[in-house]
């Protein structure tokens, strides 16, 4: 049988795996983390000192490489990817488009390394609003939703097994332990407790999105980020004696070799590091499962450099963020029919996948502002997720909107993103503006850097049964199993959403102070690429075995001791960035579980 | 000199090539990665430690017994041992020794395998001795050594990069003069001992001859075809004049040439797509201007310096000392 035994085996270190760690390692159980990229350390966290992230525009958006994924529609186009996302060539993962083309998506997914998404991601850390767990229960009998002509929302949407109050406390511990600084007034979400840290001074540029929220009356506060700017007691990091220095514009799709950003590696993996019950083996890629029965006993992976090794745990939790989870999944059911039979009896494994929806609004401002010293975002409001905007907008649920400070603040990513919306088109627009050269490119300097400013909504997408993570029948990964194969399409209601929302960020923007300019507003409703890095569904939980993947613990229906708690779990999207209800969730498993292992 | 070693652990070895090497089908995924160039930490002084990279050099191989390196980083007749790499206490075929290498050099080595002297059989930069003899390359951060192109070609590029950046402005490179000028003459001499290409480029060339060694090498063939193409027509064009010396407007005519996908005495049976080749070059340019320094372009920070002085932009409070002023981050 397996090489070795854990109280738990953890198959992920991101957001949804570490805080379970960090849980059951406290309690003093033997945990085994098993995470498919490298152990890439802050500087205080390093033997030598050195961190293995850089303040380096090249490792945010590198050098040029070129798709080779054979069978897919765009074979040869370039991608620029960071250092620490999957190499897209070895492990992609494959849209199909409208047209029935499948696609390996350049957006990359997440990240591959110790703290998964959470060492790249922009830190907003917003928890979701009420509303967003009973989603079924406040549209039932609505007939006003735009959109919606077949009734799909009142059909497909799905309450969460608990409400707001159940995770309250959990939302509360995530917040103590990972390291979030922010402010609470204003906000929709009732909390039991405030650890927040104390702001840093928001960037000058930012007061044009105060300006505009408070000129349209919406209730704002600074938002939280997942960054420290004081001591953290927790995870034992200290800030620089410079506050203001934590400042950098080197945050969204950079790790911090300062480990003030608090991915989970430097807030809740490092800190029980030393426990004699935690090891963390980096660089190993978990391959597959298998069961006798209902138990799991055997959990398989590949050691860094390849050999096929197998441990096993009294628990299993399996969070590789959603579409790597579900293929994960998927490949031991194709190895083990009996396998399928009970993680995928009722066939809704992979189905529901979701992102959110997603977009905004950009503007160019008149006074010039020094980017280069910010985190990634200054002010939120949670005026749209009120239940009397989702209503008289005649929407089925609401969503956040928060200002971007860290976009286009330095120079090469100023013109990468120059009209480029996303990875794919990342470098097009500024590439193929042939006149910008010479006086043209001083002309576009000077009007640009340090003038540029957005706000974003992240809003619920309706969860749909033909959005579904399969494996792809011919396309392979480097260890020659099948990778996954995503289907994904907007519902008009979604489209309606987001055309709202995005209005609602224009108006932000236009009521701005004198001389605020917007440039444009808009959604991804016409890509079904979009969002690539907020994946989640596809594994869903509930308190009906027929209508879910995962019962309310977030264990697999059929199993005595398999569980998945990365984003898959999550039956609706909710309204704002997911992570930090990913880690809430996770800590109150992880909770559960010190009592079942 | 006798070699220093750095003490980097096995964690580190693994994080920085497992992803690349192992697998069970396909190619080593970008082997440019090996040998691993990085930053050195002394443990006490950024001004001392920022002289020197931390150089990793790794081979695979799980049948031999002795595995070492030599090369013109040390001394070439006595092999700087590799130890073996372990996971979980046991050996994972790997062999890695870091040691210390100042900035600014390109070296050639060889592995000594069981006494049988071998190439890097991952790293694809080669290098071939004046008596013939073929040895693996690397060169550390902020390389100012032409290593793709040759010296016309570095001209070449230096003048059409001009076209595409900011500088070539007469209030910027009254700008450029100052920041140059506050460097002593020695000081340039070493720290940009190919100073004519950086008048007005700030080193962009220089980026694009270490960016196609290494990270971009697949577009090495665009830039040697199009280089010896331009040459050809810009002769054609003004008989008996070098290319690199002729005025401005030659390169702006060109340059608008090569944006309409249309420049007259050009042999598209070579290259097909003249505007490809520019854009290709207008995104080097642009970064190599201001990428960091240590990717070769970006001289002394020039560029990073001009956008903070022409506009707001403190790029030195997050930056690393000595080059910026950050003292908590080392790079
Ligand atoms: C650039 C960027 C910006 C973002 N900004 C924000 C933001 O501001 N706010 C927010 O809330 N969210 C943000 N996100 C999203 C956030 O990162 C994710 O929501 C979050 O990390 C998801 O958590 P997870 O547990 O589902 O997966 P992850 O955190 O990605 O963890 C999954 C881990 O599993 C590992 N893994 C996968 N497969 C295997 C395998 N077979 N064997 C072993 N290990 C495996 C992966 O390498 C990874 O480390 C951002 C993401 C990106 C990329």
């Amino acid at each position: 049988m397996a090489d070795e035994t854990f109280d738990a085996v953890i198959i992920g270190s991101g957001a949804g795996g570490a805080p379970i760690a960090h849980a059951l390692v406290r309690a003093g159980k033997r945990v085994l983390v098993l995470e498919k990229g490298p152990l890439f350390h802050a500087q205080h966290t390093s033997p030598d000192g050195l961190s293995d992230f850089k303040r380096d525009e090249e490792f945010a958006t590198g050098a040029e490489k070129v798709l080779r994924v054979p069978g897919v529609a765009n074979t040869g186009v370039s991608f620029y990817s960071s250092h620490v996302e999957p190499d897209l060539n070895d492990e992609p993962h494959v849209y199909r488009e409208k047209d029935g083309r499948d696609l390996a998506t350049i957006e990359g997914y997440t990240a591959q390394v110790v703290g998964g998404g959470t060492q790249l991601y922009g830190g907003v850390s917003l928890r979701f609003a009420p509303d967003d767990f009973r989603l079924c229960t406040v549209n039932q009998g609505r007939a006003d939703l735009r959109d919606d002509p077949n009734g799909d929302v009142a059909r497909e949407a799905r309450d969460w097994p608990f409400g707001y109050d159940e995770l309250e406390p959990w939302y509360c511990v995530a917040e103590d332990l990972v390291g979030i600084n922010g402010t609470r007034d204003g906000q929709l979400k009732p909390a039991s407790a405030d650890h927040y840290q104390k702001p840093l001074e928001p960037n000058s540029i930012s007061s044009h999105v105060a300006v505009g929220m408070d000129a349209l009356g919406l209730r704002r506060y600074r938002t939280p980020l997942a960054v420290i700017t004081e001591d953290h007691l927790p995870s034992g990091r200290t800030v620089p004696l410079d506050r203001e220095s934590i400042k950098t514009a080197f945050v969204n799709r950079y790790g911090d070799p300062l480990g003030l950003k608090s991915n989970t590696w430097v807030s809740l993996l490092h800190p029980i590091s030393t426990e004699p019950g935690f090891e963390l083996r980096a660089n190993c890629a978990v391959t597959h499962l298998s069961a006798t029965d209902s138990r799991v006993t055997a959990v398989h992976y590949r050691d860094p450099l390849g050999r096929s090794r197998t441990v096993s745990g009294t628990v299993v939790v399996v969070a590789c963020s959603a579409i790597e989870s579900v293929r994960l999944l998927h490949l031991s059911a194709e190895l083990d029919p009996a396998f399928g039979q009970r993680i995928n009896g009722n066939d809704l494994l992979g189905r529901y996948f979701l992102t959110h929806c997603f977009g905004g609004a950009s503007a160019r401002v008149p006074g010039r502002h020094d980017k280069s010293r910010t985190l990634d975002s200054d002010w939120a409001t949670d005026a749209c997720a009120a239940p009397e905007f989702v209503r008289a907008n005649n929407l089925w649920a609401g969503g956040a909107i928060y200002n971007n400070t860290s976009d286009s603040a330095l120079p090469i990513s100023m013109a990468r993103t120059w009209a480029a919306n996303d990875m794919d088109t990342m470098w097009k627009g500024y590439l193929y503006d042939l006149d910008m050269r010479g006086d043209g490119f001083d002309g576009y300097l000077n009007e640009n850097f340090g003038r540029q400013l957005s706000v974003a909504f992240m809003a619920n997408q309706v969860p749909l049964p033909t959005n579904r993570i399969t494996l792809h029948p011919s396309v392979r990964d480097k260890w020659n199993r099948p990778v996954a194969h995503i289907d994904k399409g907007w519902h008009s209601h979604d489209v309606a959403v987001m055309t709202v929302l995005a209005e609602q960020c224009r108006r932000i923007l236009a009521a701005g102070g004198d001389g605020v300019q917007v440039i444009g507003h808009g959604h991804v409703g016409n890509d079904v690429r979009r969002i690539a890095n907020h994946v989640l569904g596809g594994a869903r939980f509930g308190s009906d075995p027929r209508d879910s993947v995962l019962d309310p613990d977030c264990r697999a229906w059929r199993f005595d001791n398999l569980y998945v708690t990365d984003g898959s779990f999550m039956p609706t999207s909710g309204g704002a960035n997911p992570t930090l209800t990913i880690q809430a969730n996770a800590f109150r498993v992880g909770d559960l579980l010190t009592t079942r292992v | 000199m006798p070699v220093v070693q750095v003490p980097r652990d096995d964690q580190y070895v693994l994080n920085h090539t497992t992803r690349f090497l192992a697998r069970d089908v396909g190619e080593v995924a970008e082997p440019f990665h090996l040998p691993v160039v990085d930053t050195h930490w002394d443990g006490a002084s950024a001004e001392v430690s920022y002289r020197f990279n931390d150089v990793t050099f790794v081979h695979r191989d799980d049948q031999a017994r002795e595995v070492g390196v030599v090369g013109t980083f040390g001394e070439l007749h006595t092999p700087v041992p590799l130890r073996q790499v372990r996971f979980l206490g046991e050996p994972t075929g790997l062999w890695a020794v870091t040691v210390r290498v100042g900035k600014g050099q390109v070296h050639r080595y060889r592995f000594a395998v069981d006494g049988r002297s071998v190439l890097d059989p991952v790293n694809p930069q080669r290098q071939r001795c004046d008596n013939g003899r073929e040895w693996s390359r690397f060169f550390t951060h902020g390389c100012a050594v032409p290593i793709s192109f040759d010296r016309w070609e570095l001209r070449l590029l230096d003048r059409l990069v001009t076209q595409v950046l900011p500088f070539q402005l007469a209030e910027n490179r009254r700008f450029l003069d100052d920041f140059y000028h506050r460097l002593s003459r020695s000081e340039r001499d070493r720290q940009f001992p190919l100073a004519f290409l950086m008048d007005e480029s700030v080193g962009v060339v220089n980026f694009i001859d270490k960016l196609l060694a290494r990270e971009e090498r697949h577009n090495l063939d665009d830039y040697k075809t199009c280089l010896r193409l331009i040459d050809g027509v810009l002769r054609a064009r003004f008989p008996g004049r070098e290319p690199a010396e002729l005025g401005r407007q030659a390169f702006m005519d060109l340059y608008d040439e090569l944006a309409a996908n249309a420049v007259p005495g050009w042999d598209t049976g070579q290259y097909g797509e003249p505007r490809y080749f520019l854009v290709l070059l207008r995104r080097h340019a642009m970064t190599g201007a201001f990428a960091h320094p240590k990717h070769g372009g970006n001289n002394g920070a020039a560029a990073w310096a001009y956008l903070a002085e022409r506009f707001e932009f403190d790029w030195r409070s997050a930056l690393e000392a000595p080059l910026g002023r950050n003292t908590d981050y080392r790079g």
